[in-house]
């Protein structure tokens, strides 16, 4: 200190003032210190600039009432930011937004609040995995209360605090040895957070399940088996193999809720391994008292979150030896069906099939067929119950053919609806596979899962054209455009009030559509990556941005082989693109 | 001299190996790395992190402690490093993770090993960017039984449940011989997601017979008292099923494919191979 000169003291000092000022104006204008309580009356009407879950609403639409971006701007739209997310592995974000602050979680679980309106970091936690597990994203995450609620690739589900990214409670659901783990994040719905497994294969039996957890805690309240078990009809459709031998039923995609009926409808995947011969619903059993339609496996399931009651549940497609999911968005649309007011469930397959059920009691309503298939012959007009071809059934020392492939005519990729337009955005891919039963026991702990081998092939007079954005209508069921393009369609669709639908692409595009002509409005330039993740739309003081995240996810990227000139980057790299109108 | 066979063979061999080592950073880069493809081409996370490798005078292998052959794998690949004149560097995957994809091991490639031991000789069951050396020796699936009155799975009527490891070569045969049959003379058949549930299905009464890899019986009878009086039963009316196992390698890796596959057949040729699988008790032949 002695040897100090005065000028130089006071200018220390001033500068210290100085910079505790600026902490202070920075304390005082950060954006984070505006994040309110999300209450259940947020969740059930959610403010119009934010995105508080997956589907941004209980009714699953994935459409946003946000209208400054429309069809006569959208052409103007620019990149406002952009934030570089952990390269490698696989991620299909749903980013969350709420009063301007934007979440998201890398595929390393590493969580990250981000100003939505200048793309800076305001605190990030790092959840730490498991080195056996491969660190891979969660397709979505909930906000409930002050916590950031969020599923693990390790069967964890933990709440972070949305104000400091600090760990609120950490709750251990399954063990990841045995296989489990989450590939996509939890509702939560009349106060209780309601969560998937997934990866329930060879080394646990029994399946999967649906779980409810305490919103303050994490301490699980009830469990739903999506494999049907006990002796009864449904606990008998396994073709009298045991309990110990029943694999699959994925949970892996978040549901829907309908609060007037104080239900969730959650789908549920296929049986494992894929082939009936192997899973063991074929050959099937001469004993009169069981079937083989493998219940709940590609079903709807109603259930009360409160107390995890299965209220009731409908199956699309039975016996699957064709990993052809029915797992995907459930959207509670209330239209008329035949001149009568129903309440709806809609929900496509990857057959690509958009089919209907009645949600207040499960009666199956209407079906609508979209990419080419040859699997489902035809479908009772009254029960929905689907006959399926003989061909496309998969035997051992035989290849047999089946459009789609197992990738689906859809993946993933949510179905978006628009009230705007009452028509359902539905991202599709046209293809076929060559389908060879194969043992796939290469190792004693590594195997191939007992899958088929599936080589994927387009679809006869294919027009070149892989990947389509339809609209359809959901009054009547009538195409109201298709677009199609050579790369397959990778991300959701997102329609909003402004009247585009916004949709990304393998070959890296992030492009808008006019929702109700299907004209291309609006493309990107190239980004980093191809785009197989959810894109969202939010305000932040006061201005619409529209967010996706660039990355490399599988799903549809899986059909790189029928479109080798779409290069992609070897690293992986995944990024959150925002993009704005100009000031 | 046992290697005086093999070092005699793989001199040749041995020269171009080195000659490709001073070579490698001139030639292109294989093509398949830049193309990521889930299942066709796995992914493995950090792959681009992983540099050449810079000692080339090792073998550097990989085995895992989870395989019930891990330990006679692991002195097998000691054989054929030194029949290769390269010092043997073995790296032994530790996991707690009960099942996983194929995919898993191309990381593994990529980061510790150029073969990975263990695998069987499928065809048609490997994707592209694996390969297989050629099988150092042979074992099978069997079926199994706790029921001493049962010596052949003629002997089980019709009713009695098999249980069998899910997706195996021999559940597939399985599965074809009983597709064939009269629905009422068909054997119900429970697929076991591991050898290990396929066994203890026997123990707990769910199955009359398992079909489980030979292997997998011999290390839990080893282990586990309870399994003692589990015996192995004729297969008849069905051939046995028999596989080849080898050690799995990136596809690219030809040469040194080459020159490990020379190695086995002179390993088993001058009895290297029995030799070791004698000292485990380890239920399998090494056949020229």
């Amino acid at each position: 200190m002695s040897i100090l000169k005065l000028p130089a003291i006071f200018a220390i000092a001033a500068s210290s003032v100085s910079l505790l000022a600026m902490q202070a104006a920075v304390a005082q204008d950060n954006p984070i210190d505006k994040v309110s309580t999300v209450t259940d009356e947020m969740l059930l009407n959610p403010p119009d600039g934010d995105w508080l879950m997956w589907r941004r609403t209980y009714n699953g639409w994935g459409y946003s009432p946000l209208d400054q971006i429309n069809k006569e701007n959208v052409g103007d739209l620019k990149l406002a930011w952009a934030w570089a997310m952990t390269p490698g592995g696989r991620t299909q974000e749903t980013p969350l937004v709420h009063d301007g602050i934007i979440y998201i979680q890398n595929s390393t679980h590493l969580i990250q609040a981000l100003d939505g309106a200048t793309g800076d970091l305001i605190w990030e936690y790092q959840y730490a995995l498991p080195d056996e597990v491969s660190p891979n994203g969660e397709r979505n995450k909930a906000i409930y209360g002050d916590t950031l609620i969020l599923a693990t690739r390790d069967a964890h589900i933990i709440a972070l605090d949305t104000k400091t990214g600090k760990l609120v409670w950490d709750q251990q659901v399954a063990d990841f040895q045995k296989g489990w783990g989450y590939t996509s994040g939890p509702i939560v719905a009349n106060g209780v957070i309601i969560q998937g497994m997934t990866s329930c294969g060879n080394g646990q039996p029994g399946g999967c399940f649906i779980t409810g957890h305490d919103a303050n805690t994490g301490e699980e309240l009830w469990r739903v088996h999506t494999i049907a078990r006990g002796d009864t009809p449904e606990g008998n459709s396994w073709n009298g193999i045991p309990l110990e031998s029943r694999h699959g039923g994925s949970a892996w995609l978040s549901g829907s809720y309908d609060p007037d009926q104080n239900l969730i409808f959650t789908g549920v995947g296929q049986p494992y391994p894929w082939p009936a011969v192997m899973n063991g619903l074929l050959p099937k059993s001469s004993d009169p008292d069981v079937t083989n339609e493998a219940l709940y496996t590609n079903s709807t399931l109603a259930i009360e979150p409160k107390s995890g009651e299965l209220k009731w549940y409908h199956q699309y497609l039975a016996t699957d030896t064709l990993d052809l999911d029915y797992v995907y968005e459930r959207m509670l649309i209330d239209l008329p069906v035949n001149g009568e007011e129903r309440k709806m469930v809609v929900t496509t397959g990857k057959i690509g099939i958009i089919e209907a059920i009645d949600r207040v009691n499960g009666d199956w309503l209407w079906s609508k067929e979209t990419v080419p298939q040859n699997v489902v012959l035809s479908i009772d007009p009254v029960t929905g119950e689907k006959t399926i071809n003989p061909e496309t059934i998969p035997e051992i020392g035989k290849t047999t053919f089946n459009c789609p492939a197992d990738p689906g005519g859809r993946a993933w990729q949510a179905t978006a609806y628009s009230p705007r337009t009452k028509a359902l955005y539905l991202p599709t891919v046209e293809f076929c596979s060559n389908t060879s039963v194969n043992p796939l026991d290469p190792g004693t702990i590594y195997t191939g899962g007992g899958r088929a081998t599936f080589d994927r092939v387009p679809v006869a007079d294919s027009d070149g054209n892989i990947g389509q954005v339809r609209a359809v209508s959901m009054e009547d069921q009538s195409d109201m455009w298709m677009y199609r393009q050579r790369a397959p369609i990778t991300s959701s669709t997102l329609p909003t009030a402004g009247g585009v639908v916004f949709v990304g692409t393998l070959d890296r595009k992030f492009m808008a559509f006019d929702d109700e002509t299907g004209d291309v409005l609006w493309t990107s330039g190239k980004l980093s990556n191809s785009l197989e993740s959810f894109p969202v739309t939010y305000t932040a003081n006061g201005k619409q941005y529209v967010a996706i995240v660039a990355n490399w996810a599988s799903g549809l990227g899986r059909l790189q082989s029928l479109t080798p000139e779409v290069k992609l980057p070897p690293n992986n790299p995944a990024a959150l693109y925002v993009f704005a109108l100009p000031d | 001299m046992p290697f005086s066979f093999a070092l005699r063979r793989l001199a040749g061999p041995l020269l171009a190996l080195a000659l490709t080592a001073l070579l490698a950073p001139l030639l292109p880069a294989p093509a398949s790395a830049q193309e990521p493809e889930f299942f066709d081409i796995p992914y493995a996370y950090g792959q681009w992190t992983f540099g050449r490798r810079l000692d080339e005078s090792q073998l550097r292998y990989c085995v895992d402690r989870r395989d019930p052959a891990w330990e006679a794998d692991a002195a097998i690949a000691d054989a054929i490093a030194e029949a290769l004149l390269l010092e043997p560097q073995r790296y032994v995957v530790e996991s707690g993770i009960i099942i996983e994809d194929i995919t898993k091991v191309y990381g593994i490639l990529l980061e510790h090993c150029d073969v990975h031991m263990g695998f069987k000789l499928i065809p048609s069951g490997y994707a592209a960017w694996a390969s297989l050396t050629r099988p150092y020796y042979e074992t099978q699936y069997v079926f199994v039984s706790a029921d001493p009155d049962i010596h052949s799975l003629a002997d089980l009527a019709p009713p009695g449940p098999i249980g069998a490891t899910s997706g195996t070569s021999a559940h597939l045969r399985l599965i074809s011989y009983l597709m064939a049959l009269p629905a009422e003379k068909r054997w119900p058949t429970f697929p076991m997601g591991t050898n290990d549930i396929a066994l203890e299905s026997l123990l707990n009464g769910t199955v009359d017979v398992a079909l489980v890899w030979a292997p997998s019986l011999w290390a839990k009878q080893r282990a586990d008292p309870a399994f003692a009086d589990l015996h192995v039963i004729d297969p008849t009316p069905l051939p046995p099923t028999t596989l080849g196992v080898g050690a799995l390698m990136l596809s690219n890796e030809t040469f040194l494919r080459t020159a490990i596959d020379e190695a086995i057949a002179a390993l088993i040729q001058d009895g290297t191979i029995a030799e070791i699988l004698a000292k485990y008790g380890f239920p399998a032949e090494a056949r020229p």
